[in-house]
């Protein structure tokens, strides 16, 4: 009986996960944006309506209006979610028009990035606004009734059956919205045929904005009712987008019945796998049920192929163009040379910007390679630095592996994994691409990095400082000796000597192949190019990048937890590479100037140093505006010479 | 002739600011079936572009049922009484015969009624598909469908962009004297885009010929239809006599 309970009980997380599916099915519908942010907007609504229910206060989510408003004494549930609602409608329609409005020729990489800033900007919001943990106390109780509903032997709360109810009939009612108004089959018209719906007199305007503004508000009134179900915190609760997502999926982003269907089932199995954990001993103790997702994507894909159709794939996927990268080798001398002459002379904090500054690059070099060379969009950078990362660990500790061949074995870790990670890129591509290892990285994050033999567990995995022939490569050092001098310059070497493998691969024949499997697969196939063998051997290259900034960020920390190596880092990796130019090795070096605490953010706060609490909400609307104005990309905007209007 | 449905003067146009069509000037009368002719790239598909507000103007303007084009957004001309069936005919493949119609009806009830029965009562074949998805019918369905949506919304200026492309000839001769048809006793000013010169010519009155983005002939369809050396030192890009 109780696993009977635990189906029933999977309810509530499942009704969340359709509802949210079925948002990303709507904006998807209206606009062509798979919106990776929208999981984190419901966040915001739901917050907000925590927060007026507890203080009266509405709490606005942009930065330089005010944080407050005082509105009622004590507001009723109803008033407060009415309230909410509008909020909601509100910024769904802002969002929309502001954001995705203007980028609706833009490439599909671009979208994205401007998505993954809205999401970045959405969680600092919360924080900045709500306290780190601030409204997840507010949740005592929602909206819904809870007491415990008693058939049999079977107990659940009330609150999982109304969930249940409220999604079905939501779903109910925007199918027969999309059938039998004229709203809806615009909708349905601006999908199909933008340019013919515009023809017969449809504004896609009008559509996008309300398709977006019912989003929202789904989006928010869910998981306002579902509070005190799902954990409201600003990690967990924005990355609720992944199951959503897998929802949406096995419907092609179209069909309403399949994403709500497969978001119970998903939110249904998690839930069950949860109380097996707790029976069968035998089964580890890790984030097994974040694992299905993974599964619907994966099943998805390998079942149906591209699922999410793309309408100009021409335009929907172009990358800016590769520049040939001749003066990259000594460009990359000269920054060794001066980079090596400033660590000599500089104080502490620039010679750490300078640390971070060199791995960021070498990061950014690996979604170069990936993306901006061969088209591929990869979400699990971190995911593969982190597998590199621990590898290092378990290899010195259990093993007794020295310096150079703990970190190499290490890396090769990792390039099996990133061969893993490239077999659904056989298959699919484009965004299809983008959700599987988005999925794959949050299965990573969750079995892989939970599993404390791995990573040490809440400690985190010590390693050993490295030393080569007597020298101490190490970071530690007392006082202003850190970080160690010799430990900077290795970091500047595995940079450089990057820079250099990257842009001569880019001026051989194996670069010419990347980019004629960039441009055109069949074309590259027709041509003789074995495009699997040009998949898999840029995601090796490109995982044994991330590999080496994984084991580099391990000794820069000396203490390697699995935080450092989040799905958020990951995100983030890709978004400021695609902004700075992700289709050259140059761009890869401002990426890493542009990465956090590297030599911007060092530069930054010899200004000020009260700028940092905001550091990531600004970054999060840099993201945008620069998605918006340079959807090529910054080093794109130069080499692309004006032949575009 | 100030109150032409469509007024077309001096009319450049193109893409990223290259023009394709080089000053050039038509007209569409009230009642009037006008066939626009030319080679493959005389830039006949980028007019009807600019005229339905696809495609920024260069120079030139477009008056469409009085007023001018390019301070508009493209919807707002179809919803001034423009219909155009472009050459990808533009249906929604998912969607069903049903719906499509219905995304072409505009009006209060009863007028979206009206434009439904004389949509079918041109197309009778239509009759027996309504519940079929758009993207499954044959080619020549699929004209048939996208023509009728077009004439759903009663318009009162029809832009029709290579009817026959991809179809039977069987087909084409059933679908263009429709056009005629709706000419005549809708009194809706026809602009034909036509490979076929010769059944284009049988139905139209005037004729215009663009060679290279550039207006070469003009005149009176029966005539240009006697004139066949004429039409084909034009097609192949020579200059006319």
């Amino acid at each position: 009986m109780s696993y009977l309970t635990f189906l029933v009980i999977g309810l509530g997380g499942g009704a969340v996960i359709a509802a949210l599916g079925l948002g990303v099915v709507v904006t998807y519908r209206a606009s062509r944006v798979v919106n990776f942010a929208h999981a984190a907007m419901g966040m915001y609504i739901a917050f907000a309506y925590y927060e007026l229910r507890a203080t009266g206060d509405m709490v606005l989510p942009i930065l330089g209006l005010p944080a407050r408003v005082p509105l009622l004494d004590r507001p009723t549930e109803v008033t407060a979610f009415a309230l909410c609602m509008l909020l909601a409608a509100a910024c769904g329609a802002v969002i929309y028009l502001l954001i995705f409005r203007p980028l609706r020729g833009a490439p599909a990489l671009a979208r994205v990035v401007a998505s993954l800033g809205l999401f970045v900007y959405l969680i600092a919001i919360v924080g900045l606004r709500f306290g780190g943990q601030g409204a997840a106390a507010l949740v005592l109780d929602g909206p819904l009734p809870n007491d415990l509903v008693v058939w049999g032997a079977l107990k659940v709360p009330a609150d999982r059956y109304w969930l249940t109810l409220i999604v079905l009939v939501l779903a109910g009612l925007l199918s027969l919205g999309y059938r039998f108004t004229r709203l809806g089959l615009a909708t349905r018209a601006v999908a199909g045929n933008e340019r013919g719906a515009i023809l017969l007199g449809i504004s896609p305007n009008v559509v996008g904005v309300v398709n977006w503004i019912v989003a929202t508000m789904l989006a928010g009134g869910t998981l306002i009712l579902a509070g005190p179900i799902v954990r409201l915190d600003p990690a967990t609760t924005s990355l609720l987008i992944v199951p959503a997502v897998a929802a949406a999926l096995p419907g092609r982003f179209n069909s309403i019945w399949v994403t709500v269907l497969t978001g119970f089932a998903i939110g249904m199995a998690q839930s069950e796998i949860l109380f097996l954990q707790s029976q069968w001993s035998w089964l580890p103790d890790i984030g097994l049920q974040k694992g299905v997702a993974l599964v619907v994507v994966l099943f998805a894909l390998v079942l149906r192929g591209d699922v999410l159709p793309d309408r100009a794939s021409a335009a929907g996927t172009r990358l800016p163009r590769a520049s040939n990268a001749r003066n990259v080798p000594f460009v990359a001398i000269g920054l060794l040379v001066v980079g090596i002459a400033a660590t000599l002379f500089v104080s502490s904090d620039w010679r750490s910007g300078i640390i971070v500054t060199s791995i960021a690059t070498i990061v950014a070099l690996s979604v170069v390679v990936i993306t901006g060379y061969v088209g591929q969009i990869s979400l699990a950078t971190f995911a593969i630095a982190g597998v590199a990362a621990f590898s290092m660990v378990r290899f010195a500790d259990d093993i007794g592996l020295p310096f150079p061949l703990a970190p190499a074995a290490g890396i090769l870790v990792a390039v099996a994994i990133g061969q893993v990670i490239a077999l659904p890129a056989l298959r699919v591509r484009g965004l299809n691409l983008a959700i599987a290892t988005l999925a794959m990285a949050v299965a990573i994050e969750e079995l892989l990095f939970r599993w404390s033999w791995f990573t040490g567990g809440f400690e985190g995995a010590t390693t050993e400082s490295p030393s080569f022939l007597g020298i101490d490569l190490g970071v530690s050092a007392i006082g202003d000796a850190f970080p160690r001098r010799t430990f900077v310059i290795m970091t500047l070497v595995a940079a450089a000597l990057s820079l250099i493998v990257v842009s001569n691969l880019r001026r051989s024949s194996t670069g010419r192949r990347w980019l004629a499997v960039r441009s055109n697969e069949r074309a590259a196939a027709a041509a003789g190019i074995s495009v699997t063998w040009v998949k898999l051997s840029a995601f090796a290259l490109s995982s044994a990048l991330a590999g080496l900034a994984g084991v580099l960020i391990a000794y820069h920390r000396t203490i390697v937890s699995a935080s450092s190596f989040g799905v958020f880092e990951s995100l983030i990796a890709v978004a400021i590479t695609y902004l700075a130019g992700i289709a050259s090795p140059l761009g890869a070096v401002l990426a890493g100037v542009l990465a956090s605490e590297g030599l911007l953010t060092v530069a930054l706060d010899s200004i000020s140093d009260s700028a940092s609490s905001y550091q990531f909400a600004v970054s999060g609307i840099l993201l945008i505006v620069a998605a918006i104005k340079f959807p090529e990309g910054i080093v794109g905007i130069r080499s692309a010479g004006g032949t575009r209007s | 002739m100030s109150d032409a449905l469509l007024s077309v003067r001096d009319l450049s146009v193109g893409y990223d600011g290259a023009p394709v069509v080089r000053g050039v000037s038509i007209e569409v009368d009230a009642g009037e079936v006008v066939a626009l002719l030319g080679a493959n790239g005389a830039g006949k598909t980028t007019m009807l572009s600019a005229i339905s507000g696809l495609l920024p103007i260069i120079a030139g303007s477009i008056t469409l049922l009085g007023a001018p084009v390019d301070d508009r957004a493209p919807y707002k001309n179809a919803r001034r009484g423009v219909a155009h069936v472009s050459e990808d005919r533009s249906l929604f493949s998912d969607l069903t015969v049903r719906e499509n119609l219905r995304l072409g009806l505009s009006g209060n009830k009863s007028d979206r009624a009206d434009g439904f029965e004389s949509a079918v009562a041109h197309f009778p074949e239509l009759e027996r598909l309504m519940g079929r998805q758009a993207g499954l019918l044959s080619g020549g369905e699929q004209q048939m469908l996208a023509v009728a949506r077009a004439l759903a919304s009663a318009p009162r200026l029809l832009l029709v962009d290579e009817m026959s492309l991809g179809l039977a000839p069987i087909i084409v001769e059933r679908l263009l004297p429709i056009v005629r048809t709706v000419a005549d006793e809708l009194g809706t000013g026809v602009l034909l885009v036509e490979q076929h010169i010769h059944l284009a010519l049988g139905i139209s009155d005037r004729a215009y010929l663009l060679s290279h983005g550039e207006l070469v002939l003009e005149g009176d369809a029966d005539e240009l239809a006697q004139r066949r050396d004429l039409l084909e030192a034009s097609y192949l890009g020579e200059q006319a006599p």
